[in-house]
């Protein structure tokens, strides 16, 4: 509010050395501020810190921590969760827009549109606990496959693992990845069918040749979303397991409620930026294949 | 953590493309389409009823409301619940307070900004809630960082996604510079015409952002816990590591009450349509939204890590 009483006005000669063409970003400065105070302020603080011993020296011995031994063993971890989850996660996604666009009922297309919505932002607690009621040891399914003369328990199956989580994970990602996928299957052209088709094509070497290469980039940039949002993720992973699976997140975390090794007080920031990193990594990749996107269609 | 998005209409420019091409081309047919639907429909559902039915769940397999009750009188849940409203009325005022007059000044003054403020807003989903709160250690004093209003005040910034969405979008359903010229016209000062003639046409808008605030803090838990506040989710987690059901029970009435929040969100989104007659220039379909907020992340992600 504050903002808008101070506006710079129409009058002409109000500033001095440019300060009028400056005036109009005085309105989004708290903004700026307030953005800057707490999430650059803290960003900045953890790549600085992963550079520095307890007592404030520059040293690498961080960075050499984190990348060795039972850190080395979160990434690993983690970056086969988050592929895992995606990759799954980006097929079935694909599969389930493409069987919505090819139904003709509107409300059905409503319906999943909205409940994908919502299934998206599910996550950490609630969905824990939901597959805990359904697959845990004593789950509703787990107990009912138990009826059937299968415990999968017995077949060494556990919610607990690695692959409990990419089933897990798979609930929020699943739908995040029809929402993003619905326009471009939407997007495909019956005319390009037809033309295959007229040139000989059967429907499988349609989708083969035409189809599945068209959505490629689109899937591929779709997947590192998908990628870090699950590389990223602590709640459901700390939630689930309780830490018994050393996830980065979770080894941050543990780091982070005091669990530190003397003069290893850093180490937390070097896995943090070493989250960062793959993040950005991602984030690039995801830009590259964006624009190859953006080149082919229209 | 995933991206929340905000139901306002289905993808309203599919709409044309799919009509024309319903009969042919890159579909499958009716039973491959059904198989699809059916499976994933069960495997949403299931954990959704397998949770009911655990929350309710007495001993050998009859039906009971003990989980509940024995949560309805436990302490120290009551009190979890009212630290957490009151950190989420806190986050969601000022978001509020803070993103409205942003906004409205983006749209009316810097409108080539628009794209990087978008851009901008999208920051907190990429950085990973461990890192920000590392960061919160090493960079705020212990006696900051105790503090209730720390996570208040951070939960503005992971909300920030979806409420400046919610703002922003309303912002640009109005035609700014009409409004703001009639009520200068007419003699009112900026704020009179901000607080008089804006806030109210943006009601919808701000009552969006603020629910959505609250929803996203009522049940945040990685940031609470890394933190050691005891918030609802936090209370929850720990009756979820003794006794699971009961834990089961509130969260399957946590998700329910969200769940109505949401519906009620969009049915206020679609209210505020049917009012204007047409679609919004804010607006976009669901099925784009996730799209956008992460086309638009990758500017403002680049900068933020590689800071």
């Amino acid at each position: 509010m504050r903002r808008t009483d101070a506006a710079p006005g129409h009058g002409p000669r109000r500033g001095v050395l440019g300060l009028r063409r400056l005036a109009p970003y005085a309105g989004i400065a708290p903004f700026l501020a307030y953005l800057a105070l707490f999430l650059g302020v803290p960003s900045v603080s953890v790549v600085t810190a992963a550079f520095e011993d307890p007592r404030g020296r520059f040293t690498w011995s961080n960075i050499h921590l984190a990348l060795q031994g039972a850190y080395l063993v979160s990434f690993e971890k983690s970056l086969e969760l988050s592929a895992w989850s995606a990759g799954i996660s980006a097929v079935a996604g694909t599969i389930v827009a493409v069987a919505l666009v090819s139904s003709s009922n509107a409300t059905l297309k409503r319906l999943v549109t909205s409940a994908s919505a919502v299934f998206a932002n599910t996550g950490g607690l609630p969905l824990a606990f939901a597959f805990i009621a359904s697959l845990g040891n004593f789950g509703i399914v787990t107990r009912a496959l138990t009826g059937l003369g299968w415990n999968p328990y017995d077949h060494g199956f556990s919610l607990y693992t690695l692959t409990g989580l990419v089933i897990v994970y798979c609930y929020f990602l699943v739908p995040l990845m029809v929402l993003v996928m619905l326009p471009p299957v939407e997007s495909l052209r019956r005319e390009w069918f037809e033309a295959a088709s007229i040139l000989g094509a059967r429907r499988r070497d349609a989708w083969r040749h035409v189809g599945v290469p068209a959505l490629a980039p689109q899937l591929l940039a779709a997947t590192m979303v998908l990628f870090v949002d699950a590389f990223a993720a602590y709640a459901t992973a700390e939630a689930l397991t309780n830490g018994a699976i050393p996830l980065v997140p979770i080894q941050i975390g543990t780091l982070i409620q005091g669990n530190v090794l003397a003069g290893q007080q850093n180490v937390g920031d070097a896995l943090g930026l070493a989250m960062i990193v793959v993040v950005a990594a991602s984030a690039v990749l995801y830009a590259r294949l964006q624009r190859r996107t953006a080149r082919w269609q229209r | 953590m995933a991206a929340l998005t905000i139901s306002q209409g289905a993808g309203a420019s599919g709409a044309r493309r799919s009509r024309s091409a319903a009969s042919a081309g890159f579909r499958f047919g009716a039973p491959l389409r059904a198989l699809v639907l059916v499976l994933t429909g069960l495997y949403f559902l299931v954990p959704l009823l397998a949770s009911g039915r655990f929350a309710l769940e007495g001993a050998r397999g009859t039906w009971t409301l003990s989980a509940v009750t024995a949560l309805v009188h436990d302490g120290s849940l009551w009190g979890s619940l009212a630290l957490s409203v009151e950190i989420a009325l806190g986050a969601a005022a000022i978001s509020v307070v803070l993103f409205t007059p942003t906004s409205v000044w983006v749209n009316l003054r810097l409108p080539r900004l628009r794209r990087v403020m978008e851009g901008l807003t999208l920051v907190p989903l990429v950085v990973p809630v461990v890192v920000i709160v590392l960061g919160l250690y090493g960079a705020f004093p212990p006696v900051f960082v105790a503090s209730p209003a720390m996570l208040a005040l951070e939960y503005v910034v992971l909300a920030m996604p979806y409420s400046y969405r919610a703002i922003d979008s309303g912002v640009q359903s109005l035609d700014l510079h009409t409004l703001t010229d009639a009520g200068r016209t007419l003699g009112g000062g900026w704020s009179k015409v901000f607080l008089r003639v804006l806030l109210p046409n943006l009601r919808t808008a701000l009552l969006s952002a603020a629910l959505i605030t609250i929803a996203y803090s009522l049940g945040e838990f990685a940031m609470a816990s890394l933190l050691s506040f005891t918030t609802f989710p936090v209370e929850l987690f720990q009756i979820g590591t003794e006794q699971i059901d009961e834990a089961t029970a509130v969260s399957v009435f946590a998700l329910v009450l969200v769940f109505l929040l949401l519906v009620a969100l969009s049915v206020l989104g679609g209210r505020r349509r049917a009012a204007r007659g047409s679609v919004a220039a804010g607006d976009v379909g669901v099925a784009d939204e996730p799209a956008r907020l992460l086309g638009a992340s990758r500017g403002g992600g680049d900068g933020e890590v590689g800071a």
